[in-house]
Parts: structure tokens; sequence; C-alpha cells
């Protein structure tokens, strides 16, 4: 039970990283296409002071945001894999996935159709984000699947 | 011991009562239960028009709301930040009753909408002769963002800002739409032969400036335009607005986005101009007035900005273009969405929201 909250916490913040990754990507890639002088060290500085401000400064802590999303898919997907044959890491893959993207297309309908997270307006930015919550879902199925085979083996 | 707590408190009476500004001013209602109220144009001391946002432009005659709003006027999108917004008087509005109003127009048969800004004249209760004079392009899918300010320059064409709609922010740094830009149009509509991207075959002819996020002030004083927009969370600004200048939104900003993100890590760059203020935390400015009035001397040559956050309005203190002073003014009255002068040196002041109402500011 610890060990899996561990993980969950650790699923959360992984997610959260690779969410705030996009958006300080997506901002720098523009400002660096209009001749900005993007450096490295602009690039991490940005990156660090997102992952503060986006999580203690903005309208809605982007952990919070995230934690709830992928609480309730993967709440979801443990349901679901009681009748449906598929791995965990699949499962909660998607599961990963469907809640960055309902955050991402849920938000501007609270929001009068605004992004508030510039990094999803584009298609492109969507996706991204979607993979990158099929990435942190995947990572907590594989970290079940692996203690499930542990608990098995012992 | 007794003697000393006395003589104590006695000098700290003093020195409270000594420096507690005389308040100079007091308020007038003149229209309450407004909805949403936007912009005011003054005709003269007791006849005023005004916007409300979802969609009345509304009358004060000798004095008192006519309860009819103006007929004739455009469908507008009400919604978000969209909605009945701008509007001005022609310069020679006394002799032509010309007017121009800005609004959030809804596409037809779309989900999108865009700043459109139309001129008509006001002929006994209703707008005739409606004739569009300009329409943003292209069309948006948000509600926010518009501007919809605008003001005449002393060579009689009109400037009129246009926000950078919040989705589509970057398009404010290129020359081949309407966002985050200042246009400049004449009253008919057409495109004045000396505006700064003529040439341009890639940039939209009736650009004046760009670079900006949500202009909601403009004013013209002594030739010189003063514009405000909002920033982000953090960094808006108040700037003199040239022809051709990039004002460098969102390349350069001193405010970050809602959701705490760095916009920019850049404040300043070569080719982009800087604010003459800017004001962090956000104050969210919103109408723009030049007071030169007799009433109250020693605001004269100020400008006012009002402010929806936390709602009042800044008084700033001009030597040339340089602000000197900033005096914080009605804060006691909410969100102000718009600030106006009277011939008779009072201030008209609408403040915002479904329960809006519009203030006279008279002295004491």
């Amino acid at each position: 039970m610890i060990k899996n909250l561990f993980y969950l916490t650790l699923t959360i913040l992984i997610a959260t990283c690779l969410v705030i990754f996009q958006e300080t990507m997506s901002n720098m890639t523009w400002l660096i296409s209009v001749d900005m002088p993007v450096t490295f060290a602009v690039f991490l500085g940005s990156y660090f002071g997102n992952l503060v401000l986006m999580n203690g400064g903005g309208a809605v802590p982007m952990v919070a945001l995230i934690a709830i999303g992928m609480l309730a898919a993967f709440l979801i997907a443990k349901i679901l894999l009681i009748w449906v044959n598929l791995s965990k890491p699949l499962a909660y893959g998607l599961a990963g996935a469907a809640a960055l993207l309902a955050i991402v297309l849920l938000m501007p309908l609270a929001f009068y159709n605004l992004d508030v997270l510039a990094g999803g307006r584009s298609i492109i930015g969507k996706i991204i984000l979607t993979l990158y919550g099929f990435l942190s879902g995947y990572f907590f199925g594989i970290t079940l699947e692996k203690r499930g085979h542990n608990d098995q083996t012992t | 011991m007794i003697k000393q707590l006395k003589i104590f408190f006695i000098v700290i009476v003093s020195i409270s009562y000594l420096s507690a500004e005389e308040v100079i001013y007091r308020y007038e209602s003149i229209a309450e239960n407004l909805s949403h109220p936007w912009a005011i144009a003054v005709i003269d001391d007791n006849n005023i028009l005004f916007t409300e946002l979802s969609g009345s432009l509304r009358i004060i005659e000798e004095g008192i709301l006519n309860p009819q709003p103006i007929t004739g006027v455009p469908e507008v999108l009400f919604a978000g930040q969209g909605g009945l917004s701008g509007l001005i008087l022609d310069p020679n509005f006394a002799s032509n009753s010309m007017l121009y109003i800005s609004f959030s127009s809804p596409d037809k048969g779309k989900k999108t909408n865009t700043l459109e800004v139309v001129s008509a004249k006001l002929v006994s209760g209703s707008l005739a002769e409606v004739k569009t004079i300009f329409k943003a392009s292209p069309s948006r899918k948000t509600a926010a963002h518009y501007g919809a300010r605008m003001a005449f320059l002393d060579d009689g064409t009109l400037l009129i800002t246009s926000g950078d709609g919040f989705n589509y922010r970057e398009k404010a740094q290129y020359l081949d739409n309407h966002f985050g830009k200042i246009i400049r149009i004449n009253t008919d509509g057409s495109i004045p032969d000396d505006n700064p991207f003529l040439s341009d075959k890639n940039a939209k002819p009736e650009i004046w400036s760009y670079g900006h996020r949500n202009l909601q002030g403009i004013a013209v004083v002594n030739g010189v335009v003063f514009e405000n927009e909002h920033g982000p969370m953090g960094g808006d600004e108040l700037n003199i607005v040239l022809p051709s200048k990039n004002y460098g939104w969102p390349a350069i900003t001193y405010g970050k986005d809602y959701s705490g993100a760095t916009i920019s890590p850049f404040t300043e760059k070569e080719g982009m101009e800087q604010p003459i203020k800017y004001w962090v935390p956000s104050i969210a400015p919103s109408g723009m007035a030049f007071y030169q009035g007799t009433l109250f001397p020693d605001w004269n040559n100020s400008l006012f900005i009002s402010a929806l956050v936390p709602g009042d309005v800044r008084r700033l203190e001009l030597s040339g273009s340089k602000i000197i002073n900033e005096e914080i003014l009605f804060s006691d009255l909410g969100r102000i969405r718009d600030i106006a002068t009277s011939p008779d040196g009072s201030l008209i002041l609408a403040t915002d929201g479904p329960n809006g109402k519009l203030v006279r500011v008279i002295n004491k």
C-alpha cells in the first residue's frame, strides 16, 4: 500500500515535470523562432522557474490538477481491468493519456475557450501532452506489474 | 507617566491628522443597475452615451437615464469579455451626429467571432446609416482580449485597439493579421495613405503599431498617443505609441502566464519598445482619460487610468512624456471599467459588472 502510494506520487510528479517541460519547450521554441537569445542556461532557468511557479504561483497548482486527473483515470482503469484483459502498463498508460487529454480539452471549456496551458494549444502540443500522460501511466503500470510479479515469486 | 503618555498620544494623533490627505471630491450617482457598462462618451455635461457589454447603447439625457436603449445597434456576441464594447463620438459630432462603436461580432454560421467597428449616425434615439468600417482578420474562437478602444488622432484618422485574442498571442508579432495591433483607418473605413506598413505586401495595411496584448485604454494627448494594456499575471503596461513600432508582446514581457509559466524570460530587446510604466502585480488597466478641467486644478495635465484590480483609478502626473507621480484614487468603488472627462471638469466613472453604475466625481 505504501509502495503503491509512493509510485503513484512519483508518477504524478513525472507527469507534472513532463507537462511543464512541454510548456517550457513550446514557449522557448517560439522565442527562438523570433530570434530571441534563448540559450541552454535560459531554457534551464525557465524550466526550473516553471516547476516552482506552475505549482505554487499560478491560478491552479499544476501538480494538483494532474493528480486529480490521474487519480480518476487510474481508478477507472483499475475497475476496468477486472473485466478487460489488458497488461497493466498499457491500461495505466492509456489512463494517463486520457487524463492529460481530458485536462487539455476540458480546461478551455471552463475558461471561455481559453487555453491556459499554452503548450497544449496546438494539435501537436495536445498529442505531446497525451503522450506524456501515456508514458507516466505506463511507468505506473510497470511498477504495479513488477511488484505483482515479485509478490508471486516470494 | 500619565502626562507623558498623554503628550505622546496627542503627538501621534496630530501627526496622523496632518499626514491624512484631504479628500477634495465626492461622488454623484448618474445611473445604476447597468449591465456591464463598458465605454463612456460624453456629449456634454448632461448628455452622456455609454455602452453595456451585453449589447445595449444607452443615453443619459439631461441628466436622466433613458430607460430605452438606443435602437439599431448591430448584433453582438455577449460572452466572456466580448460584447458591445468601445464607443467614441466623431470630432464633429455636434454637427454630424456620427459615432463609432466596436464590438465582438459573431461570424454567421460559424463558431468564430471577431472585432468589428461600425460608424453610425445618432438620430432621435436610433442608429442610422450603420456601416462596417473595420473587421479584424482572421476571426477567433475565443471570447477574450478584444482591445476595442478607440481614439482620434489630430488628423482625423481613427485608432482602434485590437487585442491578441488570448490564444493567439504569438500573432501579435506578425503583420499578416490584426491580433495585438493598433489599427489606423479613416472614418469611412479606407486606409490612410501614410500608414506605416502600406509598402509591405505581407502586412495588413491598417496596422499602425504591433506587439500589443489586450489594449483597454487609449488617449491622444497633444498629439502623443498613450495606450494601456493588460499584461498576463503582472506586466500591465502604459506605452507611448508611435507608428510602425513593435511593443514586444509576447517576446518581451514583465508578466507571467496565468498558469505561472514563463511566457518569455526577456523584458527588453533591441527593436522592441519599452513601456513608460509597468505594473507588477497587475492592476488590470481599463479606460484612460486626460484631465484638463477647472474643477480639480491640482489634477490638471494628469493621465487617469481606471483599473479593475483591486479596483481604483491611477492618476499619473505627466512631465512631457514622463510620469513623475502616481496617485491612487476612488478605491472605494470596486472595479472601474472606464473613465471620461466632462466639459465642466468632473470625471465620469463606469463601475464594472452586472450591476454597474455611472458615477460623477465632483468637488466637495
